[in-house]
């Protein structure tokens, strides 16, 4: 395993754990649900979602692949708006994209 | 003896609760981590490095975006902030479990069935607790345990099938390649409020003008630093 690739899993997995693992010992009663930090925690996890989505979306569109992808989100919606679950609406998501790209090749 | 026998009785039922609450976990990561396995092959990395990736990463999302990241070649410490930053969002998953679950400490063994609190674990989680499940060690546990050994056993199983597993079958290939996609627009579901809108807006934005305008890894910075300064300025409203 190249030492660079490790480093990365490691630092990232331990980053990860820490995140996970310490609030449950730690109070974070004192945050406060209005505070800046609690405002940051929050809106950085949002804010990387939906930078993710748009860094994974945009070179489809590059790649003249905008309707199997729009069909691929739109199923994502259409099954997680029912289900609320996020297993399903990715796994239906990328069937439809796979039928799209299919039907469109 | 008979209390012994009835507290033995009743650890092994919350694990038989949590192995079956994590079962739909486990049939949804399954495909997810096979895709994984067979897309981290695809950018370079040996079955090793994926399977390693699953075991002590272990978050679907920050993986599937460090093989993007690995494969463009960005620079080490902007994958580190790109992926710790996205995994920000976990921080007040184990003490809204323990709030749900109106305790004040966590069950035993905390610190190691804590790192398997991903987006689905702690949402099925919390949906047992809603239903009357108590948050013992027992059910975490067996609940976390199941849908980690399905990520990491689907990984391996990706990895080992290997880049070229899929070339026989382009729209499954293709739909594969998808599955990162679908998953960030999920998870963005599952955790949007009508508040956030300005600070997924503004993420959206950054991102498309920086990576049009500069490189991808750029776009990637730019949205995330936008959206959470816009939203940790954003007084009065609860942006989270």
């Amino acid at each position: 395993m190249r030492v660079e690739i490790f480093a990365l899993i490691a630092l990232v997995g331990a980053c990860v754990w820490a995140l996970r693992a310490l609030p449950l010992r730690m109070d974070l009663a004192r945050i406060g649900a209005g505070g800046a930090l609690a405002r940051f925690f929050a809106a950085t996890g949002v804010a990387a979602i939906a930078t993710l989505f748009a860094a994974s979306i945009l070179p489809e569109v590059a790649a003249g692949r905008t309707l199997p992808a729009l069909i691929g989100s739109a199923a994502v919606l259409a099954v997680y708006l029912p289900s609320r679950s996020v297993v399903l609406a990715t796994l239906a998501g990328a069937s439809a994209y796979g039928a799209g790209f299919a039907l469109l090749a | 003896m008979a209390q012994d026998e009835g507290a033995q009785a009743g650890r092994a039922q919350d694990i038989r609760r949590g192995v079956l609450v994590g079962l739909p976990i486990m049939l949804g990561y399954l495909p997810i981590a096979f895709s994984f396995g067979v897309a981290a092959t695809k950018a370079g990395l040996s079955p090793i490095e994926a399977v390693a990736m699953s075991l002590l990463m272990y978050s679907g999302a920050a993986q599937f975006m460090a093989i993007a990241l690995i494969a463009a070649g960005a620079g080490f410490w902007v994958m580190v902030a790109t992926l710790v930053g996205m995994s920000l969002r976990h921080v007040l998953y184990g003490p809204s479990l323990l709030r749900s679950a109106g305790l004040d400490q966590p069950p035993r063994g905390a610190m190691i069935w804590g790192f398997g609190l991903t987006d689905e674990v702690f949402g099925a989680g919390l949906g047992a607790i809603a239903r009357g499940q108590r948050l013992t060690s027992g059910f975490i546990a067996a609940l976390a345990l199941v849908a980690y050994a399905a990520w990491v056993g689907g990984t391996a199983l990706g990895a080992l099938a290997g880049a070229g597993a899929l070339a026989a079958w382009p729209a499954l290939d293709a739909g594969l390649g998808f599955m990162l996609t679908a998953l960030f627009l999920a998870l963005l579901l599952s955790i949007l409020k009508r508040a956030q809108l300005p600070v997924i807006a503004a993420a959206l934005a950054g991102t498309a003008l920086a990576s049009v305008a500069l490189s991808p890894t750029a776009g990637i910075m730019a949205g995330m630093i936008l959206g959470a300064a816009l939203g940790t300025m954003m007084r009065g409203q609860n942006a989270g």
